[in-house]
């Protein structure tokens, strides 16, 4: 195999475009959440601020080496998430590294970042990073059936394991999407993203009020940052695989960044109308409503 | 040839000799009984080796000087010969063991001994019924005075008791022998059974009856006992001996010699009897704990299948004298050699035999006894028993198979829950000698039962065990105990990779993996050894290698005979492996008792597949046709699964594997599991699927698998010792493993293969990480460590590859196993069964956190501030197996391409294309060097600049965390690690509960309880025992009129 030089700037410009983007897109989602709730919200562009502030400060301090590789094992995860999944259907620009591996790969490297950051947290030693991870990791397992499901059933629907295949059978109208084709699974999914996005109702993880931001507790300054990063690269990662999955992918720029908006708004809508779970509910409520329908969808696939 | 009279004139001679001494010549009075004894021994065994070496033919000896019916006249075949030379010498050894009580009793008892043994083989030679009821005659008053040699109070009452019942049968038996006569018009058994006389019914008939009652009595059939338990309770073990060894085999001989008088309607009384006497002595037995009277009723039991295959003669054929013979040796030896045992322990409960640690070799005569009345191999009972399980069903008696097999099964756990406690329980305070004659006794009876089982191999058509390799090189440590335990694994090591070298060319692909994991991932372990290789470690090697061996002869083997003696021994090797855990006497025994059950079904699907064929290849399962073949997949995959630990039949797995000791939990998890999965391997290949009532049985093995993997990993997260939490994760990778078999297609089969690669890796690192762990803190509760990460910097980073392997996350080698995974349940219609693993699979992540956080991260404990890293002999092992990790995960077509082509011949659709480093398959691709590659490039690039970022970043104390601007108290109260998972539980309340624990201790409960409940009947009473006797007779009568003409 010959590898193309080329890649690597390519790559580095979805990586650039998505940064950004990412960073615009919280920080708004964030102003309508809080519009909704009748307070002002940040800047769009307090993200930036934050991020420059973090990387700007200067620490002397870390509680041990894992603490120290977890923003790195974090950020990786967000980045290799991205450039594992074809951002833009049809353009060999960014395609990305996607030729390393198909879906599977993508949707087991989504681990990577948070178990590292998990064990990165664990070496703080704080009590809060520690409960803060008992309950996202119980949280996730739950939340990860409905997605496993949904995409068992559109495999199995469109016979192949590949990103690029997925979209390309999508193609040729809103009629051919997987949203149209498999809706079950495409609910069950949805279920999932809700579980992943760390909103409201399943926001138990990070629980400002009980445990002061969880697992990132001991985390500040540059590896602060570096997570923040993530924050902005991780979210859109995650929802171009569900773009690519569900709803036909996207063949520009434009068309990428009005569907991962709305479906960004699908979590956002829910959160702030619903409050948060426990963890023990959320189980049940993913075990009791999410997972019957993925279960129907690789049925009547 | 010496005439086999003089065996009956020595014992009489020997006898009236003794009386004509001095009463105060004691010496010389037992020095001429030994002589006698010896000297009738030597007649039986010359005549047994004309037989058996020069091929004599049978003689009858005349008395009198007239021939039969006008004289008694004796007749000495094969048969009796073995039989003789069993009883003479039983009583010849005994004599030695009896010597104190001899000397102090006197010539009296000296002179009754050699009338005893006199007797007991005049009931063997004779061919006169009338005789032989003298000979009985003599026996009973015999007995009844040996009893009383014994120093126990209440031997007096078991000898009246003797007496009494003992007359009852003695009644019936002359009654019979009379009424016989009168139609038969001879007392010679061989006119007898020419006789239209008896054989037609009617009043000769119950004559007949009757007497073949009272000889039947004579083996002490359950329930009607109770005066032999009490015998055998409190005789003196060296009459225990006899009376169990040598009375039992004369009593079985004439009931055998006189059955054919009443021609074939009496068999299948026999068996009933038989059978009901095994299964019920066993069952009793159960709830005993006092050794002799466990011996007791095991004797009972014994001698009650011997019976039941007397009964079974002419179904068996000629195979009749190899299966009932070897049962009667593989009792008389083992039995006899256990009374011996038991008089050199002064307790009598199971406790008090710890004492025989002080003398290892006794511990070697105690497990050679044991394995020989269980029926393992190389013993003449394993022989035995295969060729009776192969002989029913291929008679279509399926139901008898059963009924011996589950009565097998309680004596197995009885046996080794005795042999678990002798070996772990507290030695007795206070050391007194054993006398050398009473060890070299016992010891000579032990190495007897392997001259026997040599025996029975070298004339079993079917090969012998004890002549394979593996075996004898196994066998050999056992001499090689005395050196050094560097030395011995030294050569462990050495022999183990010699083997796969050797192996190597003829090897199929299948074949090397599993060989390359068994032997030199055995090597590996081995490895980590040195650091517990002080002193002889005495037990280990030979335990170790017996493992070793079995499962070499397991990967090898081509007939079924093979592969169960090799199933048998791995079980055995890993039985003694498991139970040198300081804690694991419960898990050892149900191990083995899981292991035997398992066995068994398995002995029963190849006995159902072969039909009538002797020698059974394994292809040839292909050949099973319906209505059997789904019968034979349903016992083998059930004994199959009782290795994979599947769910319902795992319940053995965890204590067993967490209790073991630190280099041996490996072997046992990373590598004997994998006998299950090979057994499955095989099972599939040659079967392939089956539908038993309509049902796929594949689809059911799906089920069972994905049911294994959720549950496994669910318990998994619950535990708070290390060790268990890699057992149920175990439980769980198998369960993922038999999953991927049962999709029966070419990705499930290589995940499966995966599996196996994998599992063996990461597991036996993550023992030894944790083994380790615990080596240095005396703990394996996760919660009372935290922050070792410092201290033990190697171990932490052997777990997190390990667990980084094992949860699947690219770019180490357990995301392969998942792509393929991933890409073979697309090809399955099967699709329900997918939701259950797919639950499973995020679960592993939370034990897996839980295992490294809760002991390397978080607050250290004030305790542990001074520890060190694990010893060097434990990191290096798991170095090799990072090593590997990351070596299989960039590569891994080095060990799966030659497997994928090798599974193409089974199931050549969707086989993996390996197109350079791309792997494809029909659905999607997968390239584990450029996954490497990117991550690494990213995860180097984004560390650079956080280091450029934060360069001068110190760790700073463990305290100094975010904590509301106080100091945390403690770490005990900082590090948040006990029940980790508690809002999982509350979600999943009902999952969690342990209902197949429940389930089988409810079992155990109800055998436990239902012996303890039956053994009432045995009040201790004279009078109620020779009620029962009467009432047995009745119910036998009254059984029988409906069963003869």
């Amino acid at each position: 195999m010959t590898f193309e030089w080329i890649k690597i700037p390519q790559s580095l410009l979805t990586l650039f475009i998505v940064l950004n983007y990412g960073l615009l897109l919280t920080a708004l989602v964030q102003k309508i959440a809080a519009r909704a709730g009748r307070r002002h919200g940040i800047p769009i562009w307090q993200n930036y601020v934050d991020l420059l502030k973090n990387y700007g400060l200067r620490t002397n301090i870390t509680h041990g080496v894992m603490y120290y590789l977890g923003p790195v094992f974090r950020l990786s995860g967000g980045v290799g998430l991205l450039l594992f999944v074809p951002t833009i259907y049809g353009s060999e620009m960014f395609s990305n590294l996607s030729f390393a591996g198909d879906l599977i790969l993508a949707l087991y490297f989504i681990f990577f970042g948070t178990l590292g950051m998990a064990l990165g947290a664990g070496e703080s030693g704080h009590p809060h990073a520690a409960i803060g991870v008992s309950r996202g990791l119980s949280q996730v397992t739950a939340a990860e059936l409905p997605l496993a499901l949904a995409v068992f059933s559109v495999a199995l629907q469109y016979h192949t394991l590949s990103v690029t295949d997925i979209v390309a059978a999508q193609q040729g109208g809103v009629a051919h999407w997987t949203l149209v084709t498999n809706p079950l699974a495409v609910v069950a999914g949805m279920f999932s993203f809700l579980g992943s996005m760390m909103r409201s109702p399943f926001d138990v993880v990070l629980a400002p009020q009980e445990i002061p931001i969880g697992p990132p507790t001991e985390y500040h300054s540059s590896y602060l940052a570096l997570m923040q990063t993530n924050r902005a690269i991780f979210p859109v990662a995650k929802m171009v695989i569900y773009m690519n999955l569900f709803f036909g992918g996207a063949s520009s720029w434009a068309e990428f960044c009005l569907k991962i908006f709305l479906i960004y708004m699908v979590s956002a809508l829910v959160g702030v109308v619903f409050p948060r779970f426990r963890v023990e509910q959320s189980i049940r409520w993913f075990l009791t409503w999410a997972v019957p329908v993925g279960v129907a969808a690789i049925l009547l696939v | 040839m010496v005439s086999p009279l003089f065996i009956l004139a020595i014992g009489l001679g020997a006898a009236f000799g003794v009386g004509l001494l001095d009463a105060r010549s004691r010496g010389l009075a037992f020095a001429i009984t030994l002589a006698g004894l010896a000297a009738m021994s030597a007649i039986g065994a010359e005549w047994l080796w004309a037989f058996v070496v020069d091929g004599v033919q049978p003689i009858m000896v005349m008395t009198a000087g007239a021939p039969p019916p006008f004289a008694i006249n004796l007749r000495m075949g094969p048969a009796e010969a073995a039989l003789v030379a069993i009883i003479c010498l039983t009583g010849l050894l005994s004599a030695i063991q009896m010597r104190e009580a001899l000397l102090r009793l006197g010539r009296r008892a000296m002179a009754v001994l050699s009338i005893a043994v006199m007797a007991l083989s005049g009931i063997v030679l004779t061919r006169d019924v009338f005789n032989l009821f003298v000979f009985f005659e003599l026996v009973v008053i015999a007995t009844g005075g040996l009893v009383l040699l014994s120093d126990d109070p209440r031997a007096t009452a078991a000898g009246f008791k003797y007496l009494v019942v003992s007359q009852v049968a003695s009644m019936l038996m002359l009654i019979g022998i009379v009424f016989v006569y009168h139609a038969g018009g001879s007392l010679n058994v061989d006119d007898l059974i020419g006789s239209p006389a008896v054989a037609a019914g009617g009043a000769a008939g119950l004559a007949f009856l009757l007497l073949m009652i009272a000889l039947v009595l004579e083996t002490k059939p359950f329930p009607a006992n109770g005066w032999a338990l009490d015998v055998y309770e409190a005789a003196h073990p060296g009459f225990g001996a006899i009376f169990s060894a040598a009375s039992a085999s004369a009593a079985l001989y004439a009931v055998d010699k006189v059955v054919g008088v009443g021609g074939a309607a009496f068999l299948p009384m026999l068996t009933a009897i038989g059978l009901v006497t095994f299964v019920g002595a066993n069952l009793l037995a159960l709830s005993q704990t006092v050794d002799r009277r466990l011996l007791g009723y095991s004797s009972v039991a014994q001698v009650g299948l011997v019976l039941a295959v007397i009964g079974l003669r002419d179904l068996l054929g000629e195979r009749y004298l190899m299966v009932a013979g070897g049962l009667l040796v593989a009792h008389a030896v083992a039995k006899a050699g256990l009374f011996w045992l038991s008089e050199l322990v002064a307790g009598r409960d199971f406790a008090a035999w710890a004492a025989l640690r002080r003398r290892p070799i006794l511990i070697f005569a105690f497990a050679t006894f044991v394995a020989m009345l269980a029926g393992l191999p190389p013993f003449p009972g394993f022989y035995a028993k295969w060729e009776l399980t192969h002989a029913l069903m291929a008679q279509g008696r399926p139901e008898l198979v059963a009924a011996i097999l589950v009565g097998a099964l309680f004596e197995a756990g009885y046996l080794f829950r005795w042999f678990g406690r002798a070996l772990k329980a507290t030695p007795p305070e206070g050391v007194s000698d054993l006398p050398v004659s009473k060890v070299g006794v016992v010891v000579l009876t032990a190495l007897g039962g392997w001259v026997l089982g040599e025996v029975w191999g070298a004339a079993s058509p079917y090969g012998d065990v004890l002549g394979a390799t593996p075996l004898l090189v196994a066998l050999a440590f056992l001499a090689l105990e005395p050196l050094s335990a560097r030395i011995k694994n030294t050569l462990a090591i050495v022999v183990l990779v010699a083997a796969f070298a050797s192996g190597w060319p003829h090897f199929d692909p299948l074949q090397l993996i599993f060989a390359a994991i068994v032997l030199l991932g055995g090597a590996v372990i081995f490895v980590a050894s040195y650091a517990f290789a002080d002193g002889r470690r005495t037990g280990f090697y030979p335990s170790a290698m017996l493992m070793y061996a079995g499962l070499a002869m397991l990967i090898v083997a081509k007939d079924t005979f093979g592969f169960f003696a090799a199933w048998e021994v791995l079980t055995i090797g890993s039985y003694f492996l498991i139970l040198r855990g300081k804690q694991s006497e419960p898990h050892a025994l149900s191990y083995v008792v899981f292991s035997l059950g398992g066995a068994f079904a398995i002995l029963a699907g190849f006995a159902l597949a072969a039909e009538t064929t002797a020698l059974f290849p394994i292809a040839g399962l292909k050949q099973v046709a319906a209505p059997f073949a789904p019968w034979v997949f349903v016992l083998l995959a059930v004994g199959f699964m009782t290795k994979t630990a599947s769910i319902g039949l795992h319940i053995w797995l965890p204590g067993a594997h967490a209790e073991a000791e630190t280099d041996v939990s490996p072997m046992v998890s990373g590598i004997l599991l994998k006998a299950g999965l090979f057994g499955l391997f095989m099972l599939l290949m040659q079967m392939g699927r089956q539908s038993l009532y309509g049902v796929d049985l594949t689809l059911v093995l799906l089920w069972i698998g994905a049911a294994s993997a959720l549950l496994g990993n669910l318990m998994a997260v619950f535990q708070e010792d290390a060790k268990r939490l890699l057992a149920y994760s175990s439980i769980g990778q198998m369960g993922y493993a038999v999953f991927g078999l049962a999709l029966m297609n070419h990705l499930g089969w290589l995940m499966a293969l995966m599996f196996v690669i994998n599992h063996y890796i990461y597991k036996s690192s993550l023992f030894l990480s944790v083994g380790g762990v615990y080596k240095r803190t005396g703990t394996r509760e996760m919660y009372r460590m935290g922050g070792l990460i410092t201290l033990m910097p190697l171990t932490f980073f052997a777990v997190l590859v390990g667990i980084v392997a094992m949860s699947g996350v690219p770019p180490l080698s357990g995301f392969g196993g998942r792509w393929i995974f991933y890409n073979a349940i697309l090809d399955t219609p099967a699709r329900l069964p997918m939701v259950v693993i797919f639950l499973s699979g995020p679960i592993a992540f939370l034990y897996l956190f839980r295992l490294i956080h809760t002991i390397f991260l978080g607050q250290l404990k004030d305790e542990h501030r001074r520890i060190r890293e694990a010893p060097i002999w434990l990191i290096a092992p798991q170095m090799l197996y990072v090593a590997f990790l990351i070596g299989f995960a960039l590569f891994p077509g080095l060990a799966l391409r030659k497997v994928d082509a090798f599974i193409s011949r089974f199931i050549p659709e969707h086989a993996l294309n390996w197109d350079g480093l791309t792997i494809t398959s029909a659905y999607g691709y997968w390239n584990p060097v450029s996954i490497m590659i990117v991550i690494v490039v990213i995860f180097v690039t984004l560390l650079a600049w956080l280091v450029f970022l934060n360069r001068r970043a110190q760790m700073v104390k463990q305290f100094n965390i975010v904590f509301a601007a106080e100091r945390p108290y403690r770490p005990e109260t900082t590090h948040f690690a006990w029940n980790f998972f508690a809002p999982y539980r509350r979600a999943l309340g009902p999952l969690t509960e342990p209902y197949f624990e429940r389930f089988w201790q409810a079992q155990t409960d109800a055998l436990h309880g239902w012996a303890g409940f039956a053994r009432r009947f045995y009040t201790g009473d004279g009078q109620v025992y020779a009620f029962q006797v009467v009432g047995f007779v009745v119910i036998v009568c009254w059984a029988a009129m409906g069963m003869t003409p």
